[in-house]
This record gives structure tokens, sequence and C-alpha cells, in this order.
């Protein structure tokens, strides 16, 4: 669905973004993070031809951003942090102008998606009157009118109270779920990247320094969370293997082993296991411990 | 049928915003204290003066159109650019400092077609403010003074002298007149809206509009630059005042508007290039 390929951006002569590869399948929820000034959002202005890029190129369903903007943007929303939108109009007119840009304005289509965003009772109040949870909601009205493939959500849930992110995560779950819509999230916030999304690119200094699955990023190879019947029996077999108890119920392997080697040991030896399973460490962990050790 | 849908709602934002209204305001105002002062004695023998002096009839030309023809000589380049030339200079600028921009930008038009709405927009605003300032000034006159008598025009500084007695004959040339200004003025816009094309402040925008139109202003009234008159751009911008000669003379006229819509054009290219060209971060 999206594409990027060796993006390289710099602004005064600083470079925010060195070569910049990877993709997003159809159907995804993509988190990209990284600390501020990591080129999160130079990306996500590239994606939307706001930004030039130095060299690389962008596409969207095989069209180029470069080249061919207006076809490849036909199908994508985007809602950033604080949407800015005409204060001084209300939500209904906002929408009816910014489907303008769009190819037209379905006021059908627009009462349809107003009710979906739970935004029916204040549309026609004047945009200034609304609250930072109903901006957002009407932020996420406009990204949906053109019925997009592509959902490019940058700081969506700042300054959202928790039933606000809460709901919001859930919709846009709901999304890709109903939809099978593709959806490319950037936040600071790592426990809501965790809840939704699928894979995740990580950014330093405008570097890849991770793209892969939550899952396999946060699922540690040593460490490993056991139950079974009788420690005592167990703990030689461990240490025979080069093992040790890392805290209670946790065994630590030595790095690069396999964990299988062990857990028939512990078999053979007699111990009857109740669960094995490798110790889980939350996104922030595992975020803070990739960027400091890019940095050593 | 998709740019009239587009210029439909830039119009719309153009007019909820209230800075939109203060132009009409003013000259309600001042319209309004033109007309009181042509009620005082002294203001009426003063024109009484010029008009028989060139031989004409007081109670015919001390009429509603030759008032609201004072009214558009003396307003529109002072006045009236302070607004056409914050509106044109708020109307890009003004979108992006306020982060209105990124969520345009987030849809599929291109900056070049954007632009020309927004231009298009300023300059159908530059227009039809010209004409509600004549509108409205009118029917004040005709308040004041009834609406018979006929039009008596007199511009030293452009040597146009001309006198229609009929009523028909001084309307006419008063709207023919207004489009003129309209015209004129659009050169205005283009300036601000070249500049608020730029990655500058609006504010900065309209200053450096109006600090170009005083400042061709005054140059050209120095004595030195007399010859060159017409290399200035506030004197080709003044030609609409030919519309009103007995016999226009379309070839002066042609001259003038076609100079000031090639620099209407080059500054549309201008600030489109510099807008093409620049970077908008989310």
């Amino acid at each position: 669905m999206l594409e990027i390929n060796a993006l390289r951006k710099s602004f005064g002569g600083k470079p925010a973004l060195r070569g910049l590869s990877f993709s997003i399948g159809k159907g995804e929820i993509h988190g990209l993070l990284g600390h501020n000034g990591a080129g999160k959002s130079t990306t996500l202005g590239i994606i939307l031809g706001m930004v030039m890029a130095d060299s690389g190129e962008v596409t969207i369903d095989g069209i180029s951003v470069s080249s061919h903007r207006s076809q490849a943007l036909r199908k994508v929303g985007a809602i950033f942090e604080a949407p800015a939108f005409y204060d001084y109009l209300s939500g209904w007119e906002n929408l009816r102008i910014l489907m303008g840009y769009s190819g037209g304005f379905d006021a059908t289509a627009a009462q349809k998606t107003v009710e979906e965003v739970g935004l029916t009772q204040r549309i026609h109040s004047k945009v200034r009157t609304y609250s930072h949870g109903m901006r957002q909601r009407l932020a996420l009205a406009q990204a949906l009118l053109p019925e997009p493939n592509l959902l490019l959500l940058d700081e969506p849930t700042d300054g959202l109270d928790p039933e606000g992110i809460k709901w919001f995560r859930d919709f846009i779950l709901n999304l890709r779920d109903s939809r099978g819509m593709t959806v490319l999230f950037n936040s600071h916030l790592l426990a809501e990247v965790e809840l939704m999304c699928d894979r995740v690119t990580i950014l330093r200094q405008g570097e890849l320094v991770f793209e892969g699955a939550i899952d396999g990023l946060c699922e540690e190879t040593d460490r490993f969370t056991a139950d079974l019947d009788c420690w005592e029996k167990a703990m030689p077999v461990i240490l025979s293997l080069g093992g040790n108890m890392a805290a209670p119920g946790i065994i630590q392997i030595p790095h690069g082993s396999d964990p299988s080697i062990l857990l028939a040991a512990l078999v053979q030896a007699g111990i009857k296991l109740r669960s094995f399973s490798p110790v889980r460490r939350s996104l922030e962990d595992v975020y803070m411990e990739l960027l400091e050790g890019k940095k050593m | 049928m998709l740019f009239l849908q587009q210029l439909r709602g830039e119009l719309q934002k153009l007019l909820a915003r209230p800075r939109t209204w203060i132009g009409y305001g003013a000259f309600l105002i001042m319209e309004a204290l033109i007309l009181f002062v042509y009620k005082l004695e002294r203001s009426q023998q003063h024109m009484r003066g010029i008009i028989e002096r060139n031989g004409l009839e007081f109670g015919n030309y001390y009429s509603s159109l030759t008032i609201t023809f004072t009214i558009m000589l003396l307003s529109m380049f002072l006045l009236g650019s302070i607004y056409f030339a914050l509106v044109a200079g708020d109307i890009v600028a003004k979108e992006n400092e306020d982060g209105n921009l990124r969520m345009v930008f987030s849809r599929p038009i291109s900056r070049l077609r954007l632009l020309l709405v927004k231009y298009t927009a300023v300059s159908l605003y530059t227009f039809s403010f010209v004409f509600f300032v004549g509108i409205t000034g009118y029917l004040m006159a005709v308040a004041a003074v009834g609406w018979q008598g006929g039009l008596f025009v007199m511009e030293p500084k452009m040597k146009v002298f001309a006198a229609y007695p009929e009523w028909w004959e001084g309307a006419s040339r008063l709207t023919l007149s207004a489009a003129g200004i309209g015209l004129s003025m659009i050169t205005l816009s283009s300036i601000a809206f070249m500049f608020s094309c730029l990655k500058i402040k609006p504010a900065a925008a309209t200053i450096v509009t109006l600090t170009i139109l005083f400042v061709d202003m005054i140059l050209q009234n120095f004595p030195f630059f007399k010859p060159y008159e017409s290399f200035f751009i506030t004197w080709r911008m003044s030609s609409w005042i030919f519309l009103m000669e007995q016999n226009i003379p379309w070839p002066k006229l042609t001259e003038s508007y076609a100079l000031l819509g090639g620099f209407n054009i080059t500054l549309f290219v201008i600030g489109w290039t510099s807008f093409q060209l620049r970077d908008f971060k989310t």
C-alpha cells in the first residue's frame, strides 16, 4: 500500500532523513516512532507532498507522490496534532470546503460520517466553540470523507482525555477490521502504539533503527517465564546448560542458544512444565533500549 | 464545476472573517462623513464656484452622481488600498500561519490550482468592493440630494474634464469608471497576493504592499519624474479616469490595462513559483 524508498531530505544542510526505506502492507496499522527531530513529521510531509524529498520516492498503491501527487492522494486521509480548522466557520462548512479540495462534497456521505464520529449534535456550531476532543472527531470526519484506503495519523491522541484516547483507538481498530484500512500512526504514546499497531518503524536522527512486528520486537529471545513443579530439581539442569534464574520464575539462557534444548532437558529430568513463554517487555523498554543502544 | 465549488468555499472563508468587513464598515462611515461635509453651506459654495467657473449650471451638476464620483476618486487609492492589501496579504500567509494549509495539503489539490482559486477570490472581492462603494455612496447621496442631475468630472492631475448633463449618461460613465477602478485595484491586490505567497507573516505582506504603493505615488509626484510618470504603476492604475473623457481614448486605456494585466500575471507567477518550491512542514 505505502512504499517509502531511500528518502533523503536536508533542511539548511542539516540532514533530516538519511535514506529512509520502509513499507506498509494493506490493512496494516503501522507505528512510526522516534524522538523529536527523528524525522517522523518530515516523513509524513513527504508522503503528503508537502515537503519535497532531496532524493528517494514515496508510492501509494504504486503511484508516485512526487510525480502524480493528486492521483496518489485521492484515497488518502490525514489527521494532524491540534488540527487547524477555520474556526470562524461551522464544522459542516469546514467539511464542505475541505471536501471541495478532494473532488467534491457529498452531503449524504458527510452526514453519515458525522454520525459515525459522533458529532451530529454540534456539526453546525462554529468550530471555535469545539473542545479538543470534538476537533479531533471533526478531523477524523474530514479524513474519512474521501473514503480513504490509507489513513495518516500524526499525534492524533495528543491532548485527549483517557476516554477520548480509548474511543479513538477503538474507532481506528474498527476501521481496519471493517474496511481493511491501512493506517500509519505517528505517536509519542508508546502504550497506544503497542495496543494499536501490528508493526513499527523506529527512527533516530533520520535513520531507520528498527522495522518489524511489535510481537517479535517485544519478545525476548533469552529470558523465559516458566511455571514448573519443582525448582530445586530444575536448577541443576538449567545451570548445566549455562543458564540461570534471572528473577523468581524467570529463566535466562545463554544468548543465542536454542530454548528447545533446555525444554527437552527439563522434561527428560522428569520436571513437569505447566507453561514456558518468552518474557514480554513493554514497547517503551524496547524503544529506549534500541535508541540508546544505537547511541553507543 | 469543481473550480466553482472551490471558489465558493474560498469566498465563504473570505466573507466569514470579521476583518473582511472592516473595510465595508469604514467606507460606509467615510461616505456618511463626506455627505455631511457636502451638506455644509461652505462646501456647497466651494462646489458652486468650481462648477460655475466652468460655465455649468450648479443646480444640475451638484448631484448624487457627482458626489459619488468624488467619493470614489478621493477614497479608493488611499483608503481602499489598505483593505485590498489587508485581505490579499492575508489570503495565503494567514492560512499558513494558522496551520490551515496543512489540512488543505492533505487533499489532492495542486498548489497551482489552490493559488488560482485564492487569486480569483481576491480579484472578485476587490472588483466587487469598488461597486459596493459606488452603490452605497450613490444611495447615500440620493438620500441627501435626490437622484436627479448630471455628472461633473474634474481631475486636474490626469487632465480630465467632462460634464454629462443627462442622468443616464452620467450614470453609465460612472458604472464604467467603477469597472475601471476595480480592474486597476486588482493590481494592488496582486502585489499583496504575491507577498502572501512568500514565506512571510501576513502583516508583513500587507505593510510591504502599502509601502510599494505609497512610494510609487510619492515618487510619481516628484517634479523630476514628471516626464516618466507613465512608468509608475500608480499612474497606470489611475488610467480609469480616461473612461470619463467625452471621447474615450481606447488605445491609451488598452495600453495601460494590458500593462497592468501583464504585471498581474508576472506577480502571480512569482508568487506561485515561490509557493511551489516551498516545504510546508506538518
